[in-house]
């Protein structure tokens, strides 16, 4: 057997630590200030995820989440950090025609992802996002029935509000790493590594990255075999139905939040999340198993022109 | 973004490298354990050994099943009056192999959860008890191999359902055997 190798957060004067929110590992890794200010640095990057966690959890019955939700029809008030979400989310299912949709919650209940809260109202099957209403003074309110997860945008805020905290602190350089969801700042390019979609205990190099968010989706651990058939909760909005293809998605952009949440269009509409990536300044890139050569994978990546095959390029 | 990013991918794309099983090390137990309770200035080790009616009452009010009847748990002692309990457990998946530590107060209501040490493998040797054993006391302060190359994943962890449903156990356990 190999030995096994370990990345000591301890190496130098590096600070990591990692906790169980966000229904993942957040993982926190902070360098460049005293032991003390970089242990401040992490508990207060830590609460920030919890604040995000305790505002927009579709689990928690007391989250903005869940109060939007029950109150439905009549309208709520709330924290600006959910109204900011919110109003990130509408922007970019503007600019996807729909291809992004926060009012996919019943589905992914449906298929097991999301826990079945009784005390909300049956949803018209008519609605989508465009039923949300944003009113002024942070209220929200729905104008038909229908119920709402963040789920494939506020972890990735979550992120960006730990990297904030991270900085008034007045740290250096850190990362912020919530299962997938990742960003970092200072002065040194770190490497980014994704999983193959078909084998995800094995790790590709992607990109350098200095001061920049990735977000990757890809089913290999969500992902559930039922009798007859596959499901994952990457709900297509159109059709609504999971996207069962052994594919990861990674969105590099400025902000967590936005990779997060791109990284869910491209896999929803390849072809159309191009000049939606193009709009928000991101850029992407999509890794398909082969099934006939297992080590193999098809790469392609994303500019405003359309997507581009890594490997034939590669091979000419 | 201002400028495209700098791919790494077009060289190297044409086959996944197996890369070494990816290991971290985040806090060693006594780590853990003052970060818990910066208060305290002892940690007295009391491990459990649970009843057969214990493991059972566990296993039903938590609704996991309770691999162990020994569980290392530590008393937290300020000024000699007890403060509060850490609970060291491990969890392990398909690929991976956790191990993490629960702070609880006097009351049974959990203060934090640190998670100790992650460690993934290509293979089934995390179903190995052998295996998973070899990493046994590396938290006393063993050092491990630097492999600083791959920090940043992006890409899906386990879910952490792994974790709660073992912080349940422990509240279960803390219920019928530390009260």
């Amino acid at each position: 057997m190999n030995p096994i190798t370990a990345a000591s957060p301890q190496h130098g004067d590096t600070l990591t630590r990692a906790r169980p929110l966000l229904g993942t590992l957040v993982e926190i890794s902070v360098r460049g200030a005293s032991t003390p200010a970089l242990n401040t640095a992490i508990e207060q990057a830590f609460a920030a995820v919890q604040c995000i966690q305790a505002l927009m959890s579709y689990h928690d019955p007391k989250s903005d989440v869940s109060r939007v939700n029950r109150s439905g029809t009549t309208g709520i008030t709330v924290d600006p950090h959910t109204w900011f979400v919110l109003d990130t989310a509408r922007a970019i299912a503007e600019a996807s025609n729909g291809l992004f949709d926060i009012s996919i919650a019943p589905e992914l209940v449906r298929e097991g992802y999301l826990p079945h809260h009784a005390d909300l109202a049956p949803v018209d099957p008519a609605a989508n996002w465009q039923h949300i209403e944003l009113l002024p003074d942070h209220r929200v309110r729905f104008s038909h029935s229908l119920h709402i997860d963040l789920g494939g945008i506020a972890k990735g805020y979550a992120v960006d509000c730990a990297i904030r905290a991270l900085q008034n602190a007045g740290i250096p350089a850190g990362r912020v790493n919530a299962g997938g969801d990742l960003r970092l700042f200072g002065e040194v390019a770190e490497t980014i590594h994704v999983r193959h979609p078909g084998a995800a205990t094995q790790l590709l190099p992607l990109c350098q990255l200095r001061d920049g968010a990735v977000a990757t989706s890809a089913p290999y651990y969500s992902q559930r075999l039922h009798p007859d058939r596959v499901v994952t909760p990457l709900i297509n909005p159109t059709t609504r139905q999971p996207c069962t293809d052994t594919r990861s998605v990674s969105v590099l952009a400025n902000h967590c939040m936005l990779a997060d949440a791109l990284s869910k269009v491209v896999f929803a509409d390849p072809d159309q999340a191009i000049a939606v990536l193009d709009q928000f300044g991101a850029h992407a890139v999509m890794i398909d198993a082969d099934s006939n050569l297992p080590a193999h994978c098809r790469v392609r990546l994303s500019d405003s022109t359309g997507w581009h095959d890594a490997l034939s390029e590669a091979a000419a | 973004m201002q400028h495209p990013p700098v791919w790494l991918i077009a060289p190297a794309l044409a086959a996944f490298v197996a890369a070494p099983a990816y290991a971290v090390q985040y806090l060693n137990i006594e780590q853990a354990q003052k970060q818990f309770f910066p208060q305290a200035e002892s940690f007295a080790l009391s491990p459990l050994a649970l009843t057969s009616e214990q493991k059972a009452f566990v296993e039903k009010v938590a609704g996991v099943r309770m691999r162990y009847t020994r569980q290392p748990i530590w008393k937290a002692l300020a000024n000699g009056k007890q403060v509060g309990w850490v609970v060291q457990d491990e969890v392990f998946g398909k690929h991976e192999f956790i191990t993490y530590a629960v702070a609880l107060d006097m009351a049974g209501t959990v203060m934090g959860v640190e998670i100790l040490e992650y460690r993934e493998t290509h293979g089934r040797e995390v179903r190995n008890a052998n295996w998973r054993a070899q990493f046994h006391g590396k938290q006393h302060g063993a050092p491990l191999q630097l492999d600083n190359d791959i920090q940043n994943i992006s890409g899906a962890t386990l879910s952490c359902k792994h974790i709660s449903e073992g912080v349940r156990r422990i509240l279960a356990l803390h219920e019928t055997a530390l009260k």
